[in-house]
C-alpha cells in the first residue's frame, strides 16, 4: 500500500510559510523536490537545533515540516541556467507550491503564464501572507504578526482577574503557517480533484490571512449579527458576556480543562459518585441538585456555585491525569493541559501507532515525533524518509531530468 | 460561468456541531452537493447558538449556523425509523462520502460501520472524526475542540510566564480537524478517481493537534527538554526563531495593540528609523539580536512609550512602510468594518435567508482561477430540501413521498 498522492510530482520553493503544505503532500505519498537556494531554506536557521548548535542540516523545525521531501539547490537569484532547471522541473511537475513575495515568480519567468504555456496541467499554489493584490500584498509578516491581522490572536487571552491589562496571546507553533499551509493543501487537492474531470490545471492564490480570518469560530457571526466585539478569557473561549473557568490546577501543579459539569443526567450522576467515592460532595444526593437547570453554571443558581467550588477543591486532591482519565469515564470531555512532549506519554496513542521515529545530523538514533494526522486505511500515511540533508539529492533529481520524459 | 471543481461530488453529511460541518462548508464552497441530514429529536445545537436574529431560537436563525453551513442543502431523516434507515442507506449508495463526527461507535451502533457502506456502496469514502480515533485503548473517550488542544499541547503552549495558559480562546481544534478531514477527503476522491477504490478515513481531533506542535515534540525527544520548564511559554517574545523585537504593544484607545516583530537587524535598523532613530536605540544593549535578546525587558518597555499614545493603525502604516513585519491585533469588527486588504478582495459577501433576511458571510479561500468557490445559497432551513433531495437523487414520486412522511420518516 502507498499514500493517495503517489506518483504526483511536486515543487516547492517555501520557507517557513508553505513548507508544511509541502510536508502534507509528500506524506500522502507525493514526490516532493524542494528548491533551496545555495545557503538554504531559511528554516533551515529556525531553532531548535539539535544539541542548540546552529547548522543547516540540524533544525529541528526544519526536519518535523520537511519529511519525504528531495532537496535540490538551484540558484533562482542569480544563476539564469539554474533558472532553466527550474522551468524544466515544472514542465514536468503536476503541482508547483511556492511562497515567493507577490511579483517574485514573474521576475524569475516562473509565473504562472510562463509555466502553463508548456505545462497547462500544472496546478500552481501560490501561498503568501495577504494574496496577491491588496494595499497589504506587500507587508512582512512573521506567525504572530499573520495572528494578530488574521485574527485568531485577538480571541486568546486573560480574564482581567488573572491577568489585568493583558494583551491578546501568541500562541506557540507557528499556528498561522500551519492554518495556511492547510488551506493551500485543500486548495490544491480541491483543484486536483478538477484535473482529475478535466485535465486542466490552474493557478490558486491563497492568502494565509483569508485563511485565519476563517479561522475564529463565533468571532465573526457575533460581529456580523450583532456588532459585538468577543471579550478574552483565560484558558476557555472568547464570548460576548464573562462564563465561569475551565482551568483548575491539580495536586501536580498541572492544569486540567474542566467544562459541561452537571449538563446532563448520566454524567452527573456519575461525577456524584466519583467525587463521593474520594470524600467530595456528600450534599450532592440532596434533591436541589437533581434537576439539570439548576446545576448550568451561566444561570448563576446558588447551586451551581456551589458544584463548581467542590469541583475545584477535588480537583486539587488529584493528579492531572487521574482527573482528566475519571472524568472521561464519566462521559466528561475533561482533558489535561499537557506540554507537546507529554503526549508521548499516552498510550492510545501509540497504540494507533501514532509517533514514528526519524534522524539527522549530530543525533545518535531515532526520536519520536508526531506522524500522521489522519489514518486512510487504503492508502497510509507513510514517513518514507527524513527530512533532506540541503542539497543531498540535487544530482539525483538533475539526473532524472536528462532522463527519458515521464508519462 | 465557470464550473464548480467538486461539481458531481455528493456528499452525505452527518455531521454537527463545528468540527465536520467545518469540513463540509469547504466542500460545499466549492461545489460538492452537500446533504445535511437532520433529525428533529436532536437537532444540530448550532441550529441553537448564538448570536439568535430575533427574540428566541426557532431552529432556523441562528448566525452561526448560517456561518458554517452555507451553500448546504438539508432533509429532515429519521434513522430510528426503519424507513428513514433504508432511505439514508439508499442515500450512501449513489454518494461519494459519507462523513460524521459522532463519537466512536455510534455508526456502527446504527449498523452503518465501513464494512457495510461498503457493502451499499464499493467506491463509497467514509471519513469519521472523533476525539480519539476509532482504534486504541481510548477510542471512546470524548472532545471537544478545547479538549483536543489542550492534550495536544497546544493550550499549554500559548500563554504570559507564570500564569495560567490562556490558548486558545475558541476551537482552533474544531476548525483544524476540519480542515484535516478535508485533505484526507480530497486525496482519496483523487485515489478513487484513479483506482476506483473507496477507503475509511479515521481522524482523531488529537492527532490533528499533536502533529502541529511537531518541533516542541522533538525538543523533547532530541535535546530531553520539555516545554514545562519556567520561561515558557514566553507569552508574545519569540520561542524560535529566538528574535528581539518580538511582542505586542499597546496602543491609543481601549484594548488596542500592535504586533511588532523584527526578524534581525535590517529589521531592527528599519524599526529604529520608523521610531525617528531614538538615542536609546543606540545603546550596546539593542545592537545585536543576541543583545536584543538579553535585555528584552528594557527594550519592550521602549517600544511600548514609543506606541502607547498612537493609533494602531497608522502604526502599522508607518512600520510596514518601513519594512517591518507589524499588525494591528484586529478584532472581529476590525476585520469587517476596517481591514483594507480584506475589502480590497471584496472578502465579504451577503447571501438572502428566509428567515434573516441578507446576511453577511466571509468569502472562499483559497481563490482558483479557473474553477472558483463560490457563495451560492444560505444555510438550510431544517429540513428545506427533504423532497427535493429524494426526488433528484433517489427519483422518489410525490406519492411515495408523501406516504413517507405520513409514515414518520421526515421528522
Amino acid at each position: 500500500m502507498s499514500g493517495p498522492l503517489e506518483g504526483l510530482r511536486v515543487v516547492e520553493i517555501c520557507g517557513e510559510l508553505g513548507q508544511y503544505a509541502g510536508k502534507l503532500l509528500a506524506d500522502l505519498g507525493a514526490d516532493v523536490v524542494k528548491i533551496e537556494p545555495p545557503e538554504g531554506s531559511e528554516a533551515r536557521r529556525v531553532g531548535p537545533f539539535v544539541n542548540d548548535e546552529p547548522g543547516p542540516n540540524r533544525s529541528l523545525n526544519f526536519w518535523y515540516h520537511n519529511t519525504n521531501k528531495r532537496s535540490a539547490i538551484l540558484d533562482l537569484d542569480g544563476s539564469e541556467s539554474d533558472r532553466d532547471l527550474a522551468r524544466a522541473l515544472l514542465a514536468r511537475a503536476d503541482i508547483f507550491l511556492e511562497s515567493l513575495p507577490p511579483g517574485r515568480p514573474a521576475a524569475l519567468a516562473l509565473d504562472y503564464a510562463t509555466l502553463a504555456a508548456t505545462n497547462p496541467g500544472l496546478i500552481h499554489c501560490a501561498l503568501t501572507p495577504f494574496g496577491q493584490d491588496g494595499p497589504w500584498a506587500g507587508y512582512r509578516v512573521t506567525d504572530m504578526v499573520a495572528l494578530a491581522a488574521g485574527g485568531p490572536m485577538n480571541m486568546n487571552g486573560y480574564d482581567p482577574t488573572d491577568a489585568p491589562g493583558a494583551p491578546p496571546i501568541h500562541g506557540k507553533g507557528d499556528q498561522a503557517f500551519n492554518t495556511g499551509a492547510h488551506y493551500a493543501a485543500m486548495g490544491i487537492l480541491t483543484a486536483l480533484v478538477a484535473r482529475d474531470a478535466t485535465g486542466e490545471g490552474q493557478y490558486l492564490d491563497c492568502s494565509m490571512h483569508e485563511a485565519l480570518s476563517s479561522t475564529t469560530e463565533v468571532g465573526l457571526p457575533h460581529w456580523l449579527y450583532t456588532q459585538t466585539n468577543i471579550i478574552r478569557q483565560t484558558g476557555r473561549h472568547a464570548a460576548t458576556i464573562r462564563t465561569e473557568p475551565w482551568i483548575h490546577r491539580a495536586r501536580d501543579g498541572k492544569d486540567v480543562l474542566v467544562f459541561n459539569i452537571g449538563r446532563s443526567n448520566e454524567s452527573w450522576g456519575k461525577l456524584k459518585l466519583w467525587m463521593q467515592s474520594h470524600g467530595f460532595g456528600a450534599n450532592f444526593d440532596e434533591s436541589r441538585f437533581d434537576d439539570p437547570m439548576n446545576r448550568m453554571a451561566a444561570r448563576g443558581t446558588p447551586e451551581a456555585k456551589e458544584i463548581f467550588e467542590e469541583v475545584s477543591r477535588f480537583i486539587t486532591a488529584l493528579d492531572a491525569e487521574d482527573v482528566y482519565r475519571g472524568a472521561q469515564a464519566c462521559g466528561l470531555p475533561w482533558g489535561t493541559v499537557r506540554s507537546p512532549d507529554e503526549a508521548l506519554g499516552d498510550a492510545h496513542l501509540h497504540d494507533r501507532g501514532h509517533f514514528v521515529a526519524t534522524t539527522g545530523e549530530g543525533f545518535e538514533g531515532e526520536a519520536l515525533m508526531p506522524g500522521a494526522p489522519y489514518v486512510l486505511n487504503a492508502t497510509p500515511w507513510e514517513l518514507r524518509r527524513p527530512a533532506p540533508r540541503l542539497g543531498e539529492h540535487t544530482d539525483e533529481v538533475l539526473a532524472e531530468l536528462r532522463g527519458p520524459t515521464p508519462e | 460561468m465557470p464550473g464548480l471543481p467538486l461539481d458531481g461530488v455528493r456528499v452525505i453529511d452527518l455531521t454537527w456541531i463545528i468540527a465536520g460541518p467545518t469540513a463540509t462548508r469547504f466542500l460545499a464552497d466549492f461545489g460538492a452537493d452537500v446533504i445535511k441530514v437532520e433529525h428533529e429529536q436532536a437537532v444540530d445545537p448550532i441550529r441553537l447558538g448564538r448570536p439568535i436574529v430575533g427574540d428566541a431560537p426557532t431552529l432556523n436563525n441562528s448566525g452561526f449556523f448560517n456561518y458554517i453551513n452555507r451553500n448546504k442543502r438539508s432533509i429532515l431523516l429519521n434513522v430510528r425509523h426503519p424507513f428513514g434507515m433504508d432511505l439514508l442507506r439508499r442515500l450512501i449508495a449513489v454518494s461519494d462520502v459519507v462523513i460524521e463526527n459522532f463519537s466512536a461507535g455510534t455508526l456502527a451502533s446504527w449498523e452503518l460501520d465501513y464494512p457495510e457502506m461498503r457493502a451499499i456502496n464499493e467506491r463509497i469514502i467514509y471519513c469519521s472524526i472523533s476525539g480519539f480515533g476509532h482504534t486504541g485503548r481510548d477510542r471512546d473517550h470524548t472532545t471537544w475542540g478545547p479538549t483536543a488542544q489542550a492534550l495536544g499541547g497546544l493550550t499549554l503552549t500559548s500563554g504570559l510566564p507564570g500564569k495560567p495558559p490562556a490558548g486558545w480562546g475558541y476551537s482552533y481544534m474544531d476548525h483544524t480537524a476540519g480542515y484535516s478531514a478535508t485533505i484526507a477527503i480530497l486525496a482519496a476522491l483523487h485515489h478513487r478517481a484513479r483506482t476506483g477504490e473507496g477507503q475509511h478515513l479515521d481522524l482523531s481531533q488529537v492527532e490533528a493537534a499533536t502533529v502541529l506542535n511537531g518541533p516542541a515534540v522533538l525538543d523533547g525527544t532530541v535535546n530531553g527538554r520539555s516545554w514545562r520548564r519556567e520561561e515558557l511559554p514566553p507569552g508574545n517574545r519569540s520561542w524560535e526563531p529566538a528574535v528581539a523585537p518580538h511582542n505586542t504593544y499597546p496602543c491609543l484607545g481601549e484594548d488596542r495593540w500592535i504586533a511588532i516583530a523584527a526578524t534581525g537587524d535590517p529589521e531592527w535598523e528599519a524599526l529604529v528609523r520608523a521610531m525617528d532613530d531614538p538615542a536609546w536605540a543606540r545603546d550596546e544593549r539593542f545592537g545585536s539580536n543576541a543583545a536584543r535578546l538579553a535585555n528584552q525587558d528594557a527594550l519592550d518597555e521602549r517600544i511600548a512609550a514609543w506606541t502607547s499614545d498612537r493609533d494602531d493603525y497608522e502604526l502599522m502604516a508607518l512600520l510596514q512602510a518601513a519594512g517591518v513585519p507589524a499588525s494591528v491585533c484586529q478584532k472581529p469588527g476590525d476585520r469587517v468594518e476596517r481591514d483594507p486588504q480584506l475589502a480590497a478582495r471584496d472578502w465579504w459577501q451577503t447571501l438572502p435567508h428566509p428567515e434573516m433576511g441578507e446576511t453577511r458571510h466571509d468569502g472562499v479561500a483559497p481563490r482558483l482561477s479557473a474553477t472558483p468557490g463560490s457563495l451560492r445559497r444560505a444555510a438550510p432551513l431544517i429540513g428545506e430540501h427533504t423532497r427535493e433531495i429524494l426526488a433528484e437523487t433517489l427519483n422518489l414520486t410525490e406519492a411515495e413521498i408523501d406516504e413517507y412522511a405520513e409514515a414518520g420518516v421526515f421528522m
